[in-house]
């Protein structure tokens, strides 16, 4: 069928476009035009990220038929230069950037309209998230959004300030003009696309897959030939365009030998449940939801594995509660907690392009969280020598723990490259990525928290079941050990296994769950004895940073002026809670970094990727302070293999890792030119071609780890925060809303201030959604995921942003080569906790289960 | 293109499973999961299917591809009920396009009828998984087979506004005829029919109106409950004549008569706004999972009653029933 040619202005230019006019605009500006600023995410029309300006409107293009261009004037991110730009690069609106260029398009629109009605002034925050309101951030950069918007309207950004051009992000004006490339922009010569052909089986043996004549049928599964959740991995097949391959999947035949399936918890742990690894092989073979850290052995009962303990003192812990109970103790409390299924939702979905070269050498793009360890792994799987396989992730749009391994997307694009002899990229649509990609694992927490009459911590017991599909090593209660001092406790975790799909590291793994359960716990004792919660904790807890804190905390006046505890009657109910938080300090020690002088600029080699967290403006930072240079005079390369090998930007270790590199390596190139102190600038032209190689040297008394696994050593010492929240709860309509978050953070020197700024603001915005809005919904019967878009999947937007205050308690790291350790995991983990204890502050009810949805606010209220 | 010409057009689509498409915001969602496959005609091209018409008696016509966008702006000061529902809905890319005929013809939200993995009355199957399955955002005014609320947040709207509607070649009809409880459809308009224009008649002489919606997040959440008032108050804070309706809880959109009746002739104060909201309770029959839209129904009626009327409403804690 011949398809209708249309004619489009775009970005001043006429193009006439032959395309079916059913297709989604989005995929005619991405894929005929080339122009890749405007992203596709949910294809829902919720996430915004691609808007364009259809004469001069933004509209969502994914659900705007390409028929509807015909004729227009469209404006993508690329034909834009507007002092939004500016503005959102100047107040770090931005992290990973891939909804950037959405915000970008439609500030531009507002912005403009807003200054045309109102005059140069700031619009108010209601304003512009009204405004913003058809926009999602996942990596939570809506506090910078916000002041870029205002500050633009104002005008501040119209001329090119000092300031604009050198933002504290490095690579935002790549960002915000659509220019830089994430991996789903990626297009080779002659590349083909792939689709994934999945499970419609929650659970069988697949007997035999059949593919039309002429198919190209690269296989996926495990050598059992099992599958154990709906829409795992078969096989992949390629062609042409996208559509085409998922059309081509759709006519792949599976034929299975099904098995009874325990879809959910409660089917797993019935009497007569199937059970999921009934042999020691396949349990043995379970994929692990933690972060890397291997997994004890344990027992397992039918499919509940554990408990894997880590109790101190257990049975002390135990007889004194048994007793407590005994006495009907008052300072005993008990209660079962309970979170949800939290999905990543990184907006850039997983995505590969994998490149044979004539060499027979192997060129991976891909959207990873581990360029190294892909590497490492890759070479393995396909046998490949030293330097014969080279990844690259230039940008990464989010990762949050999603993105590490040699995930399915890369073998299938590898696989599928190699038997079509071109490059083939595989990328997920929402649908996958939301129900195949990985998740926090729910849990459930049984905890017994005894105060003694000196209102001392008595002893603790924690029994978690962690909910991650077919993966254990749910590590949950374990955290429990780390925190108030050395009181007896009992601490237990069980996995248990459904056929569903597996659970997998997700910022802080284990501690949002754990702090939700001790720090609504210790909240509720602090009630019973009648004691400042801070004060509570600031007896219990030995850490000498955390005291820090808590003093800085209870100096808040908004801690000060908080309600007695449900002392309120009216509608509206404002609270204040808090919660601690600490967490480990890992480290990659073998980072190294190279420097050479290329044509009088200086480059930095790394592999390690940016996957928002900035560590490329940490690096370019240290060197430009370091050696006197202007921003011209440095190149970072990071997030492709070099030889000077980078860690993965998981457990929170990335900066601590390159940074010191960084900082050895200008030492070095210093030494190397003779130049004791002041600038550099001068001596590179003559010194081209000269390289160095900078090491994370060891910190002082070395590591708790004897030697690094996986590239990880964990450091000495336990970072710490305190958040404080304010909520404002409307006990008629049921609605919490955060408004203001305090968040302390001890982990010792920050390298860029409005970086960490920004991750830790993120890092509260990911807790709201947490505490409120984040959960996984499944269908009771068959285990299908529901919220496998945008709109069920709900998270936070600008409008249930707070208003954030950061405060770093920089002292203690002295011992850390650099002074200081990693940030963004730890200013996650309370935010949750804090948002519940001021639920309970503000209402006298008290949460247990999240998220706290109206329906179980107004039912908990009512009770 | 004539309006002749396209529902030939659409003749012709419609026995291949095609469809009308008018800013296909709802149309290209559904595409993308399987539950529209064209092919498409689009109504764009007929002239006359959009703006606004202010006519001499007072009453409004807006022709069917007016957008969603456009009636909160042009409406907002002679229907502000009807206008700030517009404002409120989706988000600002989606009203750019969206248009009030697609809206109040779009199809279901229910997250078993938009997932392929399923089948169900709606879908062309004969049987609801969401009544046994997780029905979270369902209705608590069970009436229905299906148990998934009308999406059209504008048709609570109009409802409360006494609109018609035009449909090509036949009479105008009122805006409620376009629903019913019946399980496989979203609206009664026979396939190839063509929704014209949605005509409002004259406002109230003082006209208050007020939306609202009961979300968790700020913005472009999916009602869990809305509503819509309209009050027309005298001098001395009586209310003269009313409508309201609702969303969000039943199968149709639905207009609250007896609510209307206990605020008409009566002052507005606080007890006779509670006292109406609280009969729409009367029709709640919740599903297991939809108890708490029980409270929330009574609440948000109440929430646009106080909006409407001025009257503040948020001392008592009105939700105890203790009171
Ligand atoms: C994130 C998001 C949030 C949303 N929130 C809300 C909300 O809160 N409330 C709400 O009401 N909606 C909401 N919507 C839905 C949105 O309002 C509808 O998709 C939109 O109004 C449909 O209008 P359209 O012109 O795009 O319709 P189309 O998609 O073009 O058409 C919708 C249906 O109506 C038929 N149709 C359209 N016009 C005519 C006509 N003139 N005659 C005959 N048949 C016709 C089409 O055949 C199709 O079946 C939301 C959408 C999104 C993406
Ligand atoms: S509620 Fe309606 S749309 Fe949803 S599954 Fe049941 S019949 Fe289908
Ligand atoms: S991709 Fe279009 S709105 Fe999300
Ligand atoms: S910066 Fe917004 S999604 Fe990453």
């Amino acid at each position: 069928m011949s398809e209708p040619s249309i004619g489009i202005t775009v970005n001043g230019t006429e193009h006439q476009v032959s395309t079916d006019p059913d297709r989604p605009a989005v995929d005619v500006i991405r894929d005929e035009l080339g122009l890749t600023g405007t992203k596709l995410v949910c294809g829902a029309g919720v996430c915004g990220a691609c808007t364009l300006q259809l004469d001069g409107t933004p509209v969502a293009s994914c659900l705007l038929p390409a028929a509807a261009l015909a004729g227009k004037s469209v404006t993508t991110v690329e034909g834009l230069a507007h002092p939004v730009q500016r503005a959102i690069a100047a107040h770090d609106g931005l992290q990973c950037g891939y909804c950037t260029p959405g915000f970008v398009v439609e500030g531009a629109a507002f912005v403009d309209t807003w200054r045309a009605e109102h005059g140069d002034v700031a619009p108010s925050r209601e304003e512009i998230a009204a405004a913003l309101a058809g926009h999602l951030c996942r990596c939570g950069a809506y506090d910078g959004i916000y002041d870029a918007i205002a500050a633009a309207c104002t005008g501040a950004h119209d001329t090119v300030e000092a300031d604009d051009s050198r933002p504290p992000r490095v690579e935002a004006m790549e960002k915000v003009t659509g220019r830089a490339r994430y991996t789903t922009d990626v297009q080779l010569p002659d590349q083909l696309d792939g689709a994934i052909v999945r499970s419609a089986s929650a659970h069988a043996l697949v007997r035999s897959v059949k593919a039309p004549a002429d198919t190209v049928l690269v296989d996926l599964l495990g050598a059992d030939r099992v599958v154990r959740y709906l829409g795992q991995p078969i096989a992949a097949v390629a062609a042409a365009t996208r559509a085409q391959a998922a059309e081509l999947a759709q006519q792949v035949v599976v034929e299975y030998e099904r098995r009874p399936a325990a879809v959910d918890v409660e089917h797993a742990q019935a009497p007569g449940a199937p059970v999921i690894y009934p042999t020691k092989p396949e349990r043995k073979a379970a994929p692990n939801s933690g972060e890397g850290v291997p997994v004890l052995p344990t027992s397992w009962r039918g499919n509940v594995r554990g408990p894997s303990s880590m109790s101190w003192r257990s049975r002390t812990a135990v007889k004194r509660i048994e007793e407590a109970k005994g006495r009907n103790d008052s300072k005993l409390f008990s209660a079962t907690f309970t979170t949800p299924v939290q999905v990543h939702t990184c907006l850039e979905p997983h995505g590969c392009v994998a490149a044979w070269q004539p060499d027979g050498s192997l060129v991976l793009h891909m959207s990873t969280q581990a360029v190294g360890e892909v590497a490492e792994r890759a070479a393995k799987r396909w046998q490949l020598g030293e330097g014969q396989v080279r990844v690259v992730a230039e940008h990464v749009g989010g990762g949050f723990g999603a993105k590490t391994g040699l995930t399915v997307e890369a073998i299938a694009a590898v696989e599928l490259a190699k038997a079509h002899g071109v490059p083939v990229r595989v990328v997920f649509d929402r649908s996958e990525e939301l129900t195949t990609t990985g998740y926090r694992p729910g849990t459930h927490t049984e905890v017994q928290l005894l105060a003694d009459d000196e209102g001392e911590l008595a002893a603790l017991t924690m029994d978690t079941h962690g909910d991650g599909g077919v993966a254990i090593g749910s590590g949950v209660a374990a955290l429990g050990r780390l925190v108030y001092g050395t009181a007896p406790r009992r601490l237990r975790d069980f996995d248990v296994i459904t056929n569903q799909s597996p659970g997998s590291p997700f910022r802080g793994p284990g501690g949002p769950p754990m702090a939700w359960a001790v720090e609504r716990s210790v909240d509720e004792m602090a009630v019973r004895l009648g004691e400042d919660p801070i004060a509570l904790r600031r007896r219990w807890d030995g850490n000498k940073k955390r005291h820090a804190l808590y003093d800085w905390a209870s100096g808040l006046p908004v801690w000060a002026d908080r309600p007695a505890p449900g002392a309120q009657t009216g509608r509206f109910r404002r609270g204040v809670g808090v919660a601690a938080g600490n967490w480990m300090y890992f480290l990659d020690p073998g980072t190294t970094v190279e420097l050479e002088v290329v044509d009088g600029v200086v480059v930095a080699r790394n592999t390690v990727q940016d996957i928002g967290t900035g560590i490329r403006s940490v690096i370019t930072g240290v060197l430009r302070d370091e050696l006197g240079l202007p921003a011209d005079r440095v190149r970072v390369e990071i997030g492709r293999t070099t030889a000077a090998h980078g860690p993965t930007s998981g457990g929170s270790r990335t900066t601590t890792s390159v940074a010191p590199a960084v900082h050895d390596a200008a030492r070095l190139l210093r030494k190397e030119l003779g130049v004791e102190r002041g600038s550099i600038v001068d001596r590179l032209d003559q010194a081209n071609g000269l390289r160095v190689r900078g090491k994370r040297h060891r910190d002082r008394r070395g590591y708790l780890t004897p030697f690094a696994m996986n590239g990880v050593a964990v450091g000495r010492g336990m970072s710490g925060a305190v958040h404080v929240t304010e909520v404002e709860v409307d006990t008629r309509l049921g609605k919490t809303r955060v408004t203001r978050v305090w968040a302390g953070i001890a982990a010792g020197r920050v390298y860029n201030e409005r970086l960490a700024y920004s991750q830790c603001a993120g890092s509260i915005i990911q807790g709201v959604g947490f505490a409120l809005h984040e959960q996984r919904h499944l269908d009771p019967a068959t285990g299908v995921v529901l919220t496998d878009n945008l709109e069920d999947y709900r998270i936070p937007g600008i409008g249930d942003t707070p208003e954030i205050e950061v405060h770093f308690h920089q002292d203690g790291w002295d011992h850390v080569t650099g002074g200081g350790i990693g940030l963004g995991e730890l200013a996650t983990l309370g935010v949750a906790a804090s948002i519940g204890n001021a639920v309970r502050n503000a209402t006298g009810w008290s949460p247990l289960d999240l998220p706290i949805r109206p329906d179980r606010l107004l039912e908990g209220i009512h009770a | 293109m004539s309006i002749e010409a396209v529902t030939t057009a659409l003749t012709t689509a419609l026995a291949h499973g095609g469809e009308p498409r008018a800013g296909g915001t709802d149309v290209m969602a559904r595409r993308g999961v399987g539950r529209a496959t064209g092919p498409f005609v689009d109504l764009g091209v007929v002239p006359g299917m959009r703006g606004i018409e202010w006519r001499p008696d007072g009453s409004v016509r807006i022709a069917a591809m007016t957008t969603v966008a456009e009636v909160a702006v042009e409406l907002r000061d002679a229907y502000p009920a009807l206008a700030a529902t517009a404002g409120a809905l989706a988000t600002p890319q989606i009203r750019a396009v969206a248009t009030i005929g697609g809206n109040l013809l779009q199809r279901n939200r229910c997250w078993y009828y938009r997932n392929p993995a399923f089948s169900c009355f709606q879908s062309g199957g004969d049987g609801c998984p969401a009544r046994e399955g997780d029905h979270l955002y369902s209705v608590v005014i069970d009436e229905s087979p299906c148990v998934a609320p009308h999406p059209s947040s504008m048709a609570v709207a109009l409802l409360a506004c006494d609109a018609k509607v035009e449909v090509h070649g036949r009479d105008a009809v009122p805006v409620a005829e376009l629903y019913s409880d019946d399980p496989s459809h979203d609206h009664q308009l026979a396939a190839g029919e063509v929704l014209l224009a949605v005509v409002l008649p004259p406002p109230f002489a003082t006209e208050h109106g007020s939306y609202h919606r009961a979300i968790a997040r700020a913005h472009a959440e999916w009602p869990l409950v809305e509503a819509v008032a309209r009050l027309e108050l005298d001098q001395d804070g009586v209310i003269t004549a009313a409508g309201v309706a609702v969303g969000g809880v039943a199968r149709t959109p639905l207009r609250l008569p007896e609510v209307e009746a206990a605020l008409v002739g009566a002052h507005a104060d606080e007890d006779t706004l509670v006292a109406a909201a609280r009969l729409a309770e009367q029709r709640c029959t919740p599903l297991p999972g939809t108890k708490y839209k029980v409270t929330l129904l009574v609440d948000t009626v109440l929430e646009v009653l106080a909006r409407a009327s001025g009257v503040p409403c948020d001392i008592r804690d009105h939700a105890r029933r203790a009171d």
